[in-house]
């Protein structure tokens, strides 16, 4: 699985730990989700894809 | 995602610092009242220092995320404490029997009752601290 987590976190100019206080999770789940090392729940997916504001299809390319 | 009040994250540190405590002064207690420190004394010493480590670093790890406005557990954590929890409870089973077997094979004598407890309750203990360790750090 890869993501553009990355990509878009840097569009907003926002840190981890800033996705992270957004989403409520902990920095380490957002580096996991970034390297596509994690595969999150519809609930943590659709909270990523709206703190990014954009959709699940267009952050997790399956 | 929802996430639990800080009151309870909070509650949450502070109960682990006492249980850990408690370990540690139920050890020493046992260890002051046992006349003969044998071997099976001496190889619990390094257990009890392993789980109050990796407790301490625990406990300091959520520290840190609550003082960074994060929340201590999220949902990869909770899936990482249930694998750990089950490989806790299948060490737990194996050590009952595996400990006094062990014993026998190696030592040609039978624990007594007591010391099988504290096997089961110290392996199960590591295995779940160990496994809880390698699932947080591991992703999925």
């Amino acid at each position: 699985m890869k993501t553009r987590i990355k990509e878009l976190r840097a569009r907003y100019d926002l840190t981890q730990e800033d996705l992270a206080r957004k989403v409520g999770v902990r920095r380490e789940t957002i580096v996991f989700l970034e390297k596509g090392k994690y595969n999150p729940s519809l609930q943590l997916a659709h909270d990523v894809a709206k703190a990014l504001e954009t959709t699940i299809e267009e952050i997790f390319i399956f | 995602m929802k996430t639990e009040s800080k009151l309870y994250q909070k509650s949450v540190i502070v109960l682990g610092i006492g249980i850990t405590t408690l370990v540690v002064f139920t050890f020493l207690f046992y260890m002051l009242k046992e006349p003969d420190i044998g071997m099976f004394e001496i190889i619990s010493v390094p257990i009890i220092l392993t789980i109050l480590l990796t407790s301490t670093f625990i406990i300091y790890d959520k520290y840190k995320n609550i003082k960074a406005g994060l929340p201590t557990q999220d949902e990869r954590l909770k899936n990482a404490a249930y694998k750990a929890g089950y490989y806790g409870f299948v060490a737990a089973i194996w050590s009952a029997v595996g400990s006094n077997m062990g014993s026998i094979i190696l030592f040609d004598q039978e624990l007594r009752g007591g010391l099988v407890v504290a096997a089961v309750v110290l392996i199960s203990g590591l295995v779940f601290m160990g496994s809880y360790f390698y699932f947080s750090r591991k992703g999925s």
